[in-house]
């Protein structure tokens, strides 16, 4: 299959007088037509950071793309003037976020925020975008997507407004949907309609999907593909079963340990100690080092490389050095 | 309906004997309705019926870990039993003691000093302008526990306890990361050597590696001083990991109650096994991946809730029976307890 996505050394910084934090340090990422990659890690990893950068949302005054490329279909969107960035945004690459609650407008109606995305980017005259809105609410599972359209969002629960937000993310059918933290905000059973609803986009549509999370049960559902990340930079990335099959990097497996399981043996969990380092207290070696319970020297002098492996996984640890014997 | 539990006894803790006598805390029948009013004369025009029957007991050293999801009237359980809400109906018996209608005055000078609860914020559960040594005196006074110096000492121990640094009593809570105020958070708990905690959401807000940290942490306490914990949580695979017992309250409603193994090897409500197998679990080798029960629709409100069963709406094993007849709460196992007509 063709790659769709193909994020190259993206940076982005926060640049302030007193500092310059990295945020994002350099992330490769790629993505098919129809795959869904799960972009994993603990708050501060920069995973959102790194979603914002691919749309070209970073907060501004303050955050910067400062390197890269992000080619999508062929072109560099970082080259794109904001005019022609708008047409990319909502219509070929559109995006969820994580609180249901926030990102509905609250004085507009249903009916209005999704005719307003299709009116805009498809030009459709405005019975054309109702009769369409009510086929997407339909789509994703309301049985009453005539009323609906008239209803305001504070009517709806949390797993009703993001099926809403999923609704209008598909509207101008995106080829890639950028999902963050899509069912962190909800319950277990509205987060299993959310995910069964999302796998079933990606058959029909073949929508490419960008999930992060920090979920690992999640990713074992959906994803084909995933990048874990720590401290801005990637550590790890392989397919889904490997990956859980044969975690390699220290950090993802300390990742995986300390999950309490729902089913087999109880063991005491095993924790990784210590907290994400802050982005101005950057360890000067490998940023897992001062965590990791297999540091040794060198890890304290300089940041390995993302070290390629079988079967096309790439990990960034000396221990997978040529030479040195695998774990 | 007394849920004589019969839990197994977990290796290593609290060595007692664990007789009926233990119980500490005991539930019964607790209801807790919020009246909804409208208007300028504040008239009271309908119900909340956060908690609408719940039932369980717990045993000294031991935990009761309670489930379900947002709505169901966990957290209101938890707030009722120390009495931060007047209980509606029903009865807590604490040591014996029938304390669901204690006055305020009584619950300090008796109770409060043996229950503490750990919140599920820890960004918001901590007083921004105060440091640690303050948070942390503010019990002994309170309480009028110990002499100055001895306060001193112990805040200093309490934060070593905790895993954390005693010289950070000079510091403030923005400093700390949300791992490292959970932790304070429990050492707030501890000041005042109490017998039971109320965990509400303790973990939910921290990111897994630190999860597991606190987790560990309340697993070591437990076995230091023979806590006993009521953990209310909507995670399931933390709840199996922490908790003895569990209770899955839906609704306002305890559906089921169980010793930990029978639960989640054998769960007999329709709604514990959808809520069991919605839960995403990272694929081990050599593991089938289990079969799912996607539930159907939403929540239905508190304040209309459905006629008969409050499940059958979403129920996949719904039965005409189950749209008239309340399904009484009933031991089908030893120590097994549910809420459903399937099982007559």
């Amino acid at each position: 299959m063709s790659v769709l996505l193909d994020v190259k050394n993206l940076q982005t910084h926060f640049i302030s007088k007193k500092q310059t934090v990295k945020a994002v340090d350099g992330i490769d990422i790629s993505i098919k037509k129809g795959e869904t990659v799960a972009l994993v890690g603990e708050s501060g990893s920069g995973k959102s950071m790194t979603s914002l950068s691919i749309m070209q949302l970073v907060p501004s005054p303050g955050g910067e793309i400062v390197g890269g490329e992000v080619n999508f279909n062929g072109r560099d969107l970082l080259k794109l003037k904001e005019k022609e960035m708008r047409k990319v945004r909502g219509n070929e690459i559109s995006m969820i976020f994580q609180e249901p609650m926030t990102s509905l407008n609250p004085v507009l109606t249903i009916g209005e925020q999704i005719t307003e995305v299709l009116r805009y980017h498809k030009k459709m005259s405005k019975e054309q975008a109702r009769r369409r809105a009510v086929e997407l609410l339909k789509l994703v599972g309301f049985s009453r997507a005539e009323e609906m359209l008239k209803d305001y969002p504070h009517r709806l629960s949390g797993g009703m407004r993001q099926r809403v937000m999923i609704a209008m993310a598909m509207s101008c059918d995106p080829k890639l949907l950028i999902a963050d933290e899509p069912t962190t905000a909800l319950d277990v059973t509205i987060q299993a309609q959310i995910l069964e609803f999302m796998k079933n986009l990606t058959h029909q549509f073949e929508t490419a999907i960008l999930l992060i999370t920090h979920d690992l049960g999640v990713v074992s559902e959906v994803a084909d593909h995933v990048v874990v990340m720590y401290a801005g930079q990637v550590v790890e990335t392989s397919d889904v079963e490997r990956l859980f099959d044969e975690p390699k990097h220290p950090y993802t497996q300390g990742l995986l340990n300390s999950i309490p399981a729902i089913e087999g043996e109880i063991e005491r969990l095993q924790s990784i100690k210590g907290n994400v380092p802050l982005p101005d207290e950057m360890p000067a070696g490998c940023r897992f080092a001062p965590r990791c319970p297999k540091v040794f020297d060198k890890c304290l002098t300089s940041n390995p490389e993302l070290i390629p492996q079988e079967q096309g996984r790439k990990v960034r640890c000396y221990l997978y050095e040529e030479g040195e014997d695998a774990v | 309906m007394t849920p004589e539990m019969n839990t197994a006894v977990k290796s290593g803790r609290a060595q007692q004997e664990k007789t009926s006598s233990d119980v500490i805390l005991e539930v019964k029948d607790l209801k807790k309705h919020f009246p909804i009013k409208t208007g300028i004369l504040q008239r009271t025009t309908g119900v909340i019926k956060a908690v609408d029957g719940a039932h369980f007991s717990v045993k000294r050293g031991e935990t009761i870990g309670i489930v379900g999801e947002s709505g169901c009237g966990k957290s209101t359980t938890g707030r009722t039993i120390i009495r931060l809400y007047e209980p509606t109906e029903g009865k807590i018996i604490y040591k014996g003691n029938d304390i669901s209608h204690l006055k305020e005055k009584e619950m300090r000078s008796s109770i409060r000093r043996d229950i503490q609860m750990i919140f599920q914020d820890p960004f918001a559960s901590l007083n921004p302008r105060k440091t640690l040594g303050s948070i942390l005196y503010e019990p002994f006074k309170v309480h009028n526990l110990h002499s100055e110096k001895e306060r001193q000492e112990k805040i200093e121990s309490l934060l070593e306890i905790v895993g954390l640094d005693g010289s950070f009593k000079s510091r403030y809570p923005h400093e700390f990361s949300g791992g490292q105020r959970q932790r304070i958070g429990i050492a707030r708990a501890l000041t005042t050597q109490p017998e039971l905690i109320i965990a509400d959401e303790p973990v939910s807000a921290l990111d897994v590696s630190i999860q597991a940290q606190i987790i560990n942490l309340m697993e070591d306490l437990q076995e230091e001083f023979g806590l006993t914990y009521v953990f209310i949580s909507h995670d399931l695979s933390v709840v199996r990991h922490i908790a003895d017992t569990v209770g899955v309250m839906y609704l306002g409603n305890m559906m089921e109650l169980a010793p930990k193994e029978d639960l989640y090897r054998e769960p007999l409500h329709p709604y514990t096994r959808a809520l069991l197998s919605a839960v995403p679990v990272p694929r081990q080798k050599g593991v089938k991946t289990r079969e799912k029960v996607v539930l159907k629709g939403d929540l239905p409100s508190p304040s209309n809730p459905p006629s008969g069963c409050v499940f059958h709406t979403r129920c996949p094993e719904a039965m005409e029976e189950c749209k008239k007849v309340v399904p009484a709460f009933e031991e089908k196992k030893s120590g097994h307890y549910v809420a459903c007509h399937l099982y007559k």
